[in-house]
């Protein structure tokens, strides 16, 4: 019983690391209408930029300053990339490979093709419920919650937060208000990709970093956003710290990879009994 | 093809039927009339391809430079290329120059098999030295068999000189089967008796799991049950759960990223501290231990080539190592932070020492004198040379493995401290042939 406590707590620590990137992948599809395939490598960007900056300036430092790069990042990445193709849904798929490909060969050049680890700024075991758990999981739970948390009251109590609901929900309208929807549209491709950046630092001392760390992370930032509902925000989150608890839990029991064909078969299942996803209807 | 001569004219776009104003069955025509000068001058450019025999001998070099192997790829390509170079500088194979023709596999067994097809069908490559990825390696060996083309592979699933291997699948470098016969009864007698075994779940680390589960039970060691991971796990904890208390070895599989992330959370759970680590060189291949910022320290692992110059003190080593620009500690590249693929890549450059020792011994001068260097190749005896800075070795006839020196190391201060060397007379004692490759038809 207690190796299942302990892997359901596990689940949702890394499902709320896995949650604030989906978020980013979350909010400028239901924004901009973009199935940005590039997603997983701003992760991998901000894997990359934490190992550089954490390892001249400290990690902290590296905590704050990743998701402001990445923030300007998106905004030139809108203006240059995403802007000129936003009319064609196909287009953009397209074009985010294109991306995605030159993201990654851009750091395999400079960084090189070899993995490379990046250490935690806490180290150390806590027991927990029989397995001796890394405490830095702890604190990049406890990050990648406030910055979730921040987020959703960014949305909901500024006035820039409340004109890219005001986008979201109805685009002609908000134009005829007299919001500025080029500007908000702009503002919430750099925030996607500062939250995917945010979610590369704090993860990086728990995984790798390595120019391919984008693919893996891609599939189940793709599965929290469809299970959780297109563009549903909290659904999102709800939907990444779900898949994380279950694989967690149902590996107790059955081999692993039984827990990753199970997180399929949901993702099948709410396609098929709810298209719209898991928590459709639920408040945005 | 990033070498050699551009032997491919572009595909000219022909026009539609209609556009340009044919009628169906002046279409046809020309079609068929196409079809054959196509056919007929793809056969005099083969004709003339095998026709010369003074001309350059052309070696396909089918490596992994862009993907999840890229790390390895990028040395395999280097030391073909400095293994060519070295070769044309001593006046070529039989004094007929060498000509490298090189594909990227991206590390894909479909994309792999493609090119290989590619090399040999359009590049004229007449011999292949190939790729270290497991699955296009063994994607690939169909290829060169129904080619009729001799290709040595790098990867270690043991089905390249097993089950799945040929008359024309050749390799020099040990297989899951070697390294459990090297490295399993050393540890098993040092590091422990009860194993836990955790790989990604894919045919290298099942090939491995099985091979070492055999040598430990038939020491009389006790292996739990396998803990095979989804190659796409970045959190391996869950895994990592699940290895029961009692053991006293844990053998991990792993290679890259997964790799580098298996080390990190292991140490980050304190596993070192109740077991024993013990691996294989692919576990850290193109990495140092440093670069992994303490995590790898204390681990054991089966080296091919020591990465260390001074467990191998010698000439050919110290040549090797200034070639390929590395270090004689870190094998780290001077000119950039890469780190050799040491433990494989010498392969590539021992391959094509190999081809042209067989070639030169055979008198091989077209593609129809291939049988000649096969039988060359089976049972070949390689010196400790310049052309084998690995060592010694011996291209088995049986099963076309190289049975070479191996080197049971442990990470110490960041550097890999042999503590026993398991000569190749120990090794191939410790894993008789199990297929009789010789005896099939080429």
């Amino acid at each position: 019983m207690d190796i299942v406590i302990a892997l359901t707590i596990n689940g949702l620590i890394w499902g709320l690391i896995v949650a604030l990137i989906a978020l980013g992948l979350s909010i400028i599809f239901g924004l901009l209408d973009i199935i940005n395939v590039a997603h997983g490598d701003f992760f991998m960007v901000g894997t990359v930029l934490g190992l550089v900056i954490a390892g001249t300036t400290g990690f902290w430092i590296a905590l704050v300053l990743v998701p402001l790069l990445g923030f300007c990042l998106g905004l030139v990445i809108e203006r240059l990339v995403i802007r000129p193709a936003i009319s064609s849904a196909s287009l953009t798929i397209v074009i985010t490979f294109g991306l995605s490909m030159i993201l990654q060969e851009a750091v395999r050049a400079t960084l090189g093709p070899q993995p490379r680890r990046m250490a935690a700024p806490v180290e150390g075991t806590i027991h927990l419920f029989g397995i001796d758990y890394d405490v830095y999981r702890l604190f990049a739970a406890l990050f990648a919650a406030l910055a979730i948390a921040g987020f959703f009251l960014f949305l909901s109590r500024t006035t820039l937060g409340t004109w890219i609901r005001a986008v979201r929900h109805d685009r002609e309208t908000a134009t005829a208000l007299g919001i500025p929807v080029t500007l908000v549209c702009a503002f919430t491709f750099a925030l996607g990709t500062a939250l995917a950046l945010l979610g590369g630092v704090i993860a990086a001392p728990i995984t790798t970093v390595d120019f391919r760390a984008g693919i893996d992370i891609l599939p189940v930032c793709f599965m929290a956003v469809v299970i959780g509902g297109l563009g549903n925000l909290k659904g999102t989150v709800a939907a990444a710290v779900l898949l994380a608890v279950m694989e967690g839990v149902v590996s107790a029991f059955a081999d692993p990879t039984m827990a990753r064909i199970s997180s399929l078969v949901v993702m099948s299942f709410v396609l098929l009994a709810r298209p719209h996803g898991l928590f459709a209807g639920a408040t945005r | 093809m990033t070498d050699g001569k551009a032997k491919f004219p572009e595909l000219s776009a022909s026009p539609a039927p209609e556009a340009s104003g044919l009628s169906r069955r002046s279409f046809l025509g020309h079609a068929i009339a196409g079809g054959v000068a196509a056919g007929t001058s793809y056969l005099g450019l083969t004709k003339d391809l095998y026709a010369q025999a003074g001309g350059p001998i052309y070696i396909g070099n089918h490596c992994e430079l862009t993907g999840g192997f890229s790390s390895w790829g990028y040395w395999h390509d280097k030391a073909a290329k400095a293994a060519v170079k070295l070769v044309n500088d001593g006046g070529g194979i039989a004094g007929r120059k060498v000509e490298l023709l090189t594909e990227d596999t991206e590390s894909n067994p479909a994309v792999g098999s493609r090119k290989l097809r590619a090399l040999i069908e359009r590049g004229g490559a007449n011999f292949v030295v190939g790729s270290v990825h497991s699955g296009v390696m063994l994607a690939s060996i169909p290829v060169a068999t129904e080619l009729k083309t001799i290709y040595f592979s790098a990867g270690e699933a043991t089905e390249a000189t097993g089950s799945k291997g040929t008359r024309y699948s050749f390799r020099t470098g040990t297989d899951t089967y070697g390294l459990a016969a090297a490295g399993a009864p050393w540890a098993f007698a040092n590091l422990g008796k009860t194993w836990t075994i955790i790989s990604p779940d894919y045919a290298w680390g099942h090939s491995h799991y099985q091979e070492h589960k055999a040598v430990i039970e038939k020491l009389g060691g006790k292996v739990h049950p396998p803990i095979f991971v989804p190659l796409d796990a970045k959190d391996l904890v869950p895994y990592l759960a699940k290895i029961q208390q009692d053991t006293e070895v844990l053998f991990s599989v792993f290679f890259g990223a997964q790799s580098v992330a298996f080390y990190t959370q292991a140490k980050s759970m304190g596993l070192e501290k109740t077991m024993r680590m013990y691996s294989i060189c692919g576990t850290m291949e193109a990495i140092a231990p440093a670069d992994l910022q303490g995590a790898g320290e204390g681990v054991y692992l089966v080296e091919n080539f020591p990465r260390m110059l001074k467990f191998k003190d010698d000439e050919f080593h110290k040549k090797h190592n200034e070639v390929m620009e590395i270090d004689d500690v870190d094998a780290r590249e001077k000119t950039s932070t890469k780190v050799m693929a040491k433990s494989h890549a010498w392969q590539s450059w021992e391959n094509v020492f190999a081809l042209k020792e067989a070639i030169e011994k055979s008198g091989w001068k077209t593609k129809k004198d291939d049988l000649l260097v096969i039988e060359a190749l089976e049972g070949l005896e390689m010196a400790n040379s310049l052309g084998h800075p690995q060592g010694a070795k011996l291209l088995r006839k049986e099963d076309h493995s190289g049975i070479i020196d191996c080197y049971i190391s442990r990470v110490i201060d960041n550097k890999f401290e042999v503590q026993k060397k398991v000569t190749r007379e120990e090794l191939g004692k410790a894993m008789p042939p199990r297929v009789d490759l010789s005896k099939m038809p080429a």
